[in-house]
């Protein structure tokens, strides 16, 4: 006899409301359906009624956790409808930003994670480390959530000191592979929780079009920052992590080797930083008429904004976001069934799902 | 010739493409959404979204679908004269949410394939979020 179990929409596993309707025989989930839109914003109707500035201070509020690449992503589309192109040093401290975004997500992600296996004082550990991060983040732009760092054609802040930044980071990368990535990659506790669970076969992420950690997890050596650079992610050096399971613990090793890569590309971003201004400066911004489309690799997988204006307006015609959860999300059904009901919770929270960015 | 520029030829199209804003534009032509669906997979593109406009006084909806072949965007535009087209969803999986939630924004209809609310809320009806009623 089957029988169905809702998970949420308010449940201790999920950090924002959505709902997993899964249909289970005795502790096997046979199927599930999911459900979004209980925190549904329009953000994507308010930003025909915002100008140019304005929009940037509303798509930062699309995510709590990757702000900062939403305002990017925005302001590449931008820049291709205003002709304006970010100066070097601007293109480097976008760099800088993001992979501190990255690095705060995934170890807020790890930490979660952790919680979620019963790992409570891994919990403790990333979250110390997460502030550790947000403490550089804030150093750098003021803030520690809505960085406020992009603006067309540039930065709105600038990097003093590149090289104390380098020595926070320094710092954190060595806590994290002192404890958070040999934990993660080698204990048990971590490993045999996550093995063989949540198994999203590399044919069924194709199918499913997942993107991120998500994909390569499970085979797909996807990365934005390496198939179609921006900013200048072109002049870095870095591996993209790939592991071939799809199971939990692929996605766990995948961002625990992210976050090393992370550290690599922000010594090189901090180092190499070059001289010069931070913005195409305070001309007047005159947007063309037309539609452009920006993609950025955010830490949860692809971003794309599409924009679309028209000569002489205040506002943008049309603003389409399409974030990673949005089509990492629906890969869950495959990944839970079969699975122990008890490992859902689990399941759902590796693909580090964001409701703020899917009900945008 | 490169993969991209192999396309239009096998997809029937004699335009060229046109890269503008981020994206390399192919206008379809008499191809149908279906089609390019197909060709798409033949092609082991990754889909990647669909953005609906709606277009002024009574001319309908312009959808873009969106693909990425080895990291180049791709994208194709549509018309739509009414409310409907073709689903590609038992092509594409990957299509499942954004023709959801495009069926609900603007009241589109995917043909050939059946909804789940993924949006709305008892009492909510399609087009409540992003289509703008015509005066």
């Amino acid at each position: 006899m089957s029988y169905k179990i809702p998970m949420g929409p308010y449940h201790p596993a999920l950090e924002e409301p959505y709902k997993l309707d899964m249909i289970c025989e005795g502790e096997t989930v046979i199927d599930a359906n999911l459900h979004i839109g209980f925190n549904f914003r329009g953000i994507e109707h308010l930003a025909e009624t915002r100008n140019y500035i304005q929009v940037i201070a509303l798509m930062e509020r699309v995510c709590g956790i990757c702000s900062n690449i939403h305002t990017l992503t925005l302001c590449q589309a931008m820049e291709q409808l205003t002709g304006l192109n970010p100066p070097p040093r601007a293109q480097y401290i976008r760099v800088v930003v993001a992979e501190l975004e990255r690095l705060h997500s995934h170890v807020l992600w790890a930490g979660i994670a952790a919680k979620l296996m019963g790992f409570k004082t891994m919990f403790m550990t990333c979250f110390e480390l997460r502030e550790k991060v947000m403490d550089v983040l804030q150093a750098i732009s003021g803030n520690r959530v809505n960085y406020s760092m992009n603006r067309i054609g540039g930065v709105n802040r600038d990097i003093d000191d590149p090289l104390a930044v380098l020595a926070m980071v320094e710092q954190l990368e060595r806590e994290m592979v002192r404890t958070v990535i040999p934990i993660f990659t080698t204990s048990t506790t971590a490993t045999s929780r996550c093995a063989g669970i949540g198994v999203l076969t590399r044919e069924k992420a194709i199918s499913c079009g997942v993107v991120g950690p998500t994909a390569r997890a499970s085979g797909l050596p996807q990365d934005l920052r390496r198939a179609a650079p921006y900013a200048a992610y072109a002049e870095m050096e870095f591996d993209v992590p790939v592991q071939q399971s799809g199971d939990v613990k692929a996605r766990l090793l995948v961002r625990a080797l992210e976050i090393i890569e992370s550290c690599r590309i922000l010594r090189q971003a901090l180092t190499k930083m070059p001289p010069g201004e931070l913005s195409t400066g305070d001309e007047k911004i005159v947007f063309t008429t037309g539609t452009a489309t920006s993609r950025v690799e955010a830490p949860r997988g692809e971003v794309m904004y599409s924009v679309s204006w028209r000569e002489g307006s205040r506002n943008p015609s049309r603003v389409h976001v399409r974030t990673p959860t949005f089509t990492n999300m629906p890969a869950v059904r495959w990944m839970v069934r079969g699975a122990r009901l008890a490992d859902t919770p689990l399941i759902q929270a590796s693909i580090d799902p964001c409701y703020s960015c899917t009900d945008r | 010739m490169n993969l991209l520029e192999s396309i239009p030829e096998q997809l029937g199209s004699t335009e060229p493409w046109v890269e503008k804003g981020g994206v390399h534009w192919l206008t379809p032509g008499a191809m149908t959404v279906r089609e390019l669906a197909q060709a798409m997979n033949a092609l082991h593109a990754r889909f990647i979204t669909i953005t609906a406009y709606q277009l002024p006084k009574d001319e309908g909806f312009r959808l873009e679908y969106h693909w990425d072949l080895d990291g180049q965007l791709l994208g194709f535009p549509f018309l739509l004269a009414g409310n409907s087209i073709d689903s590609i969803y038992d092509l594409c999986e990957a299509v499942d949410w954004i023709e959801r939630e495009i069926h609900e924004g603007f009241a589109i209809d995917f043909l050939g394939r059946e909804y789940e609310p993924l949006l709305l809320r008892q009492g909510d009806k399609p087009g409540v979020n992003l289509r703008e009623e015509k005066k």
